[in-house]
């Protein structure tokens, strides 16, 4: 059956051939590309986000035959997403801004814009699926291309949220993609992978790039050992995740990782001990919880604590104050507060929380 | 099922006669005006014969028309052109709320540099108060720039009165006629305008190409600098094969204007007729006192991006105000200054016929409009 889709448009293959599937298909579609940084912010930043990304969308939707509108989001991606990782990075914490931005502003602010035009879904060109399940509940699966799976970013949108997604190129490989793109005869087909990380300039990180972005002061300190031996001095917490080994003072007789990060007295602890990095146990809280009620029982699960991580055989017990106590079958480094913890149960995502 | 056009305040296709001019500036005689030799005459005299055909249109002096590149362009020297030339006490600009951009921007930038700008208010109908400004024309005041008429509302300005009221303090009259013109009858001289723009694009012309009236005498600092072209106000090779376009468009327009206004204002008419008798809500802005062809109307409780967006997926071309936006979207300045809540003024979108609009057209686009405020009225969240 036809129906009145908005097809999110990075200007990368992904979505554009997403666009493609879907016209093929018979829909209506109007393609949309955020703006989510000012052309001045860009610092010829070649990311998801820029000009060149609506140029190129512009340019795919007039070749598959549909309108393509750009959608000023700045001021609210700025207070959505940028703000709150920004705020995060300065309490010592990793935030992981693409889960913000998936949950507020792409099936968000886009989903409420499309319904005020009478389109009641929003397609993207993430890897991952939908389907039902015999209750005729929805279930998020994740992408077929396993080294490409987007679940991940996913799993805190609402059920009600993912009723009105469409993720066309989920059932897709990344070669497949490529070979539509060019059957399809797209502009887009050669485009490099854009690398989730709007707003930065090349050679600079995340968390300093919002941090000038918000002229804000950093919290310099004092870098420490386990026994609380001076190592060095920082110039700002920010840029400092647990887990970390780049950036640290050099000299050390042996390898280290960042431990700990104190936002009260801006101190940084380091290990060379790798098994300190490790733990069985965290609590997940703000749980999106994707399969029915939370489980009453302890559930047998498997559980993603990060982008690109293999996920983990874990057991996760709901608590009385709506968190979730996530046991570790086998111990995993470096969990780091801030980042999203994502459960799975086989193929089909169970829920979110955010790493405490 | 043909799209229709119902833009045309944006912009108008071009006329197939001004295309048949164009090519002999871009085939035969390329040369540039500037060249002495015969080539060099050859494009001179085209752009002479355009000069006078511009000038024809508005009651000028074929001298009195520099040619630009377009209508911002032809704003922008008017008034930066003025402030340029100002000299002692006499610097201030007095314009309207309702303004185009390439009227507000300029007088913004010079306000940023320490000149007293003034923006007039306008009444509900988005029509300049007369005693304001008469309240504000001193001595000190070098510019007055009021447009004709308004882009988003059709609403004509009492250009002619405000012109007598300014030429007694001695200021320099401008007025933005980027949309009047062509649609119009406009005389220079009963308006009493010292500065005058407009445009080829919105005449069935090219774009490209646009002109400043400026009347013997008026003084004018350029913008650019680096030849003697256009009395050195705007030097620079001419874009001959566009000024050609313009000055056939300007030809076509003269002759045509009183039929296509009669026809125009018609079939606006029965566009706006069917739409206030079909929906609820509805209302038109801009007062009686109106262009021909434009038709802004207001759907109570209507997102105007989200007509203006669902029409273009039926194949109906019309505008709002502003562009698609997330955050406190910016809504119509036009309908703003007006005295409409941002709400009202998101609520509004802007139809403009032309010479190419068919009565067929006309009830279609109708039946499109009523069709969509019905879905929207049923889809709305």
């Amino acid at each position: 059956m036809s129906e009145r889709i908005a097809i999110a448009m990075s200007g990368g293959v992904d979505s554009s051939v997403a666009a493609a599937v879907l016209k093929q298909a018979g829909h209506t579609l109007i393609g949309v590309t955020l703006k989510l940084q000012e052309c001045h912010d860009a610092h010829g930043s070649k990311s998801c986000c820029g000009v060149d990304g609506i140029t190129r969308a512009r340019e795919v939707a007039g070749s598959l035959g549909f309108p393509h509108y750009v959608l000023d989001c700045v001021k609210d991606f700025e207070q959505l997403v940028l703000l709150p990782a920004w705020q995060e990075y300065a309490s010592g914490r990793t935030p992981s801004p693409c889960l913000s931005c998936n949950e507020r502003v792409k099936f968000g602010l886009l989903l409420d814009w499309a319904a005020r035009l009478g389109i009641p879904r929003v397609a993207t060109g993430h890897y991952a699926r939908l389907e039902k399940d015999q209750a005729g509940q929805t279930m998020l699966l994740r992408g077929c291309d396993t080294g490409k799976d987007q679940s991940y970013f996913l799993a805190g949108l609402s059920l009600s949220q993912l009723d009105r997604a469409v993720f066309p190129v989920g059932h897709l490989r990344k070669p497949e993609v490529r070979a539509l793109a060019k059957n399809h005869g797209l502009p887009t087909a050669e485009t490099p992978e854009s690398q989730d990380a709007c707003l930065v300039a090349p050679g600079e990180s995340y968390s300093e790039m919002l941090r000038k972005h918000f002229d804000a002061p950093a919290r310099p300190g004092e870098i420490v050992d386990e026994a609380g031996k001076l190592v060095g001095q920082h110039s700002g917490i920010h840029v400092f995740t647990i887990g970390q080994r780049k950036g640290l003072p050099a000299g050390a007789p042996a390898r280290r990782w960042v431990k700990a990060i104190s936002p009260e007295t801006g101190q940084v602890t380091v290990t060379s001990d790798v098994s300190e990095l490790v733990d069985t146990e965290f609590v997940a809280k703000r749980v999106n919880w994707l399969a029915g009620d939370l489980p009453a029982q302890p559930l047998a699960c498997s559980v993603q604590v990060r982008y690109r991580h293999p996920s983990e055989p874990a057991t996760i017990t709901a608590q009385s104050d709506g968190t979730l106590r996530v046991t570790l079958k086998t111990p995993v480094k470096a969990i780091t507060p801030g980042q999203a913890a994502v459960f799975y149960s086989g193929e089909r995502t169970l829920g979110r929380g955010w790493i405490g | 099922m043909s799209s229709i056009y119902a833009d045309y305040n944006a912009t108008t296709p071009l006329d197939p006669e001004v295309r048949a001019a164009m090519n002999e500036a871009l085939d035969v005689s390329f040369g540039n005006p500037s060249s002495i030799h015969s080539a060099g005459q050859a494009a001179r005299r085209l752009v002479d014969r355009a000069r006078a055909q511009v000038a024809a249109l508005i009651g000028a002096a074929p001298d009195e028309i520099v040619f630009t590149s377009g209508g911002t362009e032809a704003d922008n020297l008017a008034v930066l052109g003025v402030a340029g030339a100002a000299t002692g006490e006499r610097g201030g600009i007095v314009t309207s709320a309702v303004e185009h951009k390439a009227v507000l921007d300029p007088c913004t930038y010079l306000r940023s540099n320490g000149r007293v700008v003034t923006l007039l208010p306008v009444d509900r109908d988005g029509r300049v108060d007369l005693a304001a400004l008469e309240a504000t024309v001193k001595p000190n005041v070098a510019l007055v720039s009021l447009m004709l008429a308004n882009n988003d509302t059709g609403t004509l300005q009492p250009v002619a009165e405000a012109a007598k009221i300014a030429q007694a303090s001695g200021a320099l009259v401008h007025s933005d006629a980027v949309q009047a013109a062509g649609k119009l009858p406009i005389d220079v001289k009963k308006l009493g305008v010292a500065l005058l723009s407009f445009s080829s694009h919105k005449i069935h012309g090219p774009k490209g190409a646009g002109a400043l009236f400026v009347r013997y005498g008026a003084r004018l600092a350029p913008l650019v600098h680096g030849g003697r072209q256009e009395r050195t106000l705007r030097p620079g090779t001419e874009n001959v094969p566009a000024i050609v376009g313009f000055g056939k468009a300007c030809e076509l327009a003269k002759t045509r204007l009183d039929a296509d206004a009669r026809r125009v204002a018609e079939l606006r008419d029965r566009f706006e007729k069917q739409i206030l008798a079909r929906t609820d809500g509805t209302r038109t802005n801009g007062g009686d006192s109106r262009l021909p062809n434009t038709s802004n109307i207001a759907f109570a409780g209507l997102d105007g991006e989200a007509i203006t967006i669902n029409l273009d997926m039926l194949g109906m071309a019309v505008s709002t105000g502003a562009a698609c936006n997330s955050a406190d979207k910016t809504p119509s300045h036009v309908l703003v200054a007006m005295g409409q809540t941002a709400a009202e003024a998101r609520s509004s979108v802007r139809f403009s016929f032309g010479r190419d609009t068919t009565d067929e057209e006309i009830d279609r686009a109708a039946n499109l409009v009523v069709q969509t405020v019905k879905f929207l009225r049923e889809a709305r969240p």
